[in-house]
């Protein structure tokens, strides 16, 4: 097999669309009561304030409360779909000398540093707010800023990748503290950015338990993504082996890299 | 038999390239729709992909707050 790409972009299509639903479902469970909470208590806030015209504007009722909890499932299925597409060229571009080598491992990793750069970075410098917090005079920088902070999360995580290849010589825990310094290093070169510039007005407990939430969302994304991921890999390398007239199991035991 | 041989071998090489090159194209065309579908999803107020309007951004709402993506 010359160029294992395209199995591995029909994997991460798989698993995306599977943790993009899983994450999906999670959230239509866990989070919307409390998006609905956040919304009422939006609501009753602009009602109380004299300009209350304006402020009750952005929620305009273009769709009902019902149709964005589908929204929230179809939404979460289509960031799978595609962070599945990503993830598949990165892995194929990362691990290209040994596309086929230990699925299940890297599959895992993979989807740790993907969670990492993508959510759990980001989200700790720039945390999720439920509705009804968020000028929208400033949306434009802010998205610029947490677009900024996903990217220096992903370049840190080949930064991480890079430390660990370089290391490889030197015994395991001098590697694995090396790469956790490193992301330690990205966290906190994110916070060189400036600040979200917008007044947090909600309850602190709803907010704690809706930033939980999301990074919890997050988490199940990437958890069932590497499982799946890991689990056709192995699948496909047990099909191969099999071809190859091998066992199924000398395939996927290969030297940790 | 060699002299049959090598050119064989050839021409795998060359085809294989050639998959390979067609397989990153491949690649490369889904790498673009999956950074249009996130950007659809998550950062557009109907500026861009004007035709939209603000559904794109109401219907996604929920999931843009959830997942942390900045929100009007």
């Amino acid at each position: 097999m010359s160029t294992p790409v395209l199995p591995l972009l029909g994997r991460g299509l798989a698993a995306g669309g599977a943790a993009g639903l899983a994450a999906g479902l999670f959230s239509l469970l866990a989070a919307e009561p409390l998006m609905d909470r956040a919304i009422r208590a939006e609501e009753a806030r602009s009602a109380h304030s004299h300009d209350g015209a304006t402020a009750v504007q952005h929620h305009e009722e273009l769709f009902s409360r019902s149709t964005q909890h589908a929204g929230l499932v179809v939404t979460a299925v289509i960031a799978g779909l595609a962070l599945g597409v990503l993830f598949a060229i990165a892995y194929a571009l990362v691990h290209r000398r040994t596309p086929q080598a230990e699925p299940w491992r890297r599959a895992l990793v993979f989807s740790a540093a993907a969670f990492l750069a993508v959510a759990l970075l980001p989200g700790l410098r720039y945390p999720a707010n439920p509705p009804g917090v968020g000028d929208s005079g400033t949306v434009g920088d802010r998205q610029a800023l947490w677009l900024a902070s996903i990217v220096i999360s992903v370049l840190g995580m080949l930064l991480a990748w890079q430390v660990s290849v370089r290391l490889s010589g030197r015994p395991a825990p001098v590697r694995h503290i090396a790469v956790v310094l490193t992301v330690i290093a990205v966290l906190a070169a994110t916070f060189a950015l400036p600040g979200n510039p917008d007044d947090v007005p909600v309850d602190a407990t709803l907010l704690w338990n809706f930033r939980v939430l999301s990074l919890a969302s997050h988490a199940v994304l990437w958890g069932v993504f590497g499982a799946v991921f890991g689990g056709l890999g192995l699948r496909a390398a047990a099909h191969t082996a099999t071809a190859a007239g091998g066992r199924p199991d000398t395939a996927v035991v290969t030297p940790s890299g | 038999m060699s002299l049959h041989t090598a050119p064989t071998t050839d021409t795998t090489a060359v085809t294989s390239a050639a998959t390979s090159t067609r397989d990153w194209l491949i690649a490369s065309a889904a790498a673009i729709v999956a950074l249009i579908a996130l950007y659809a999803v998550f950062m557009d107020h109907g500026t861009v992909i004007a035709a939209t309007g603000d559904y794109l951004h109401e219907f996604a709402h929920d999931g843009r707050h959830l997942f942390g993506a900045p929100c009007h």
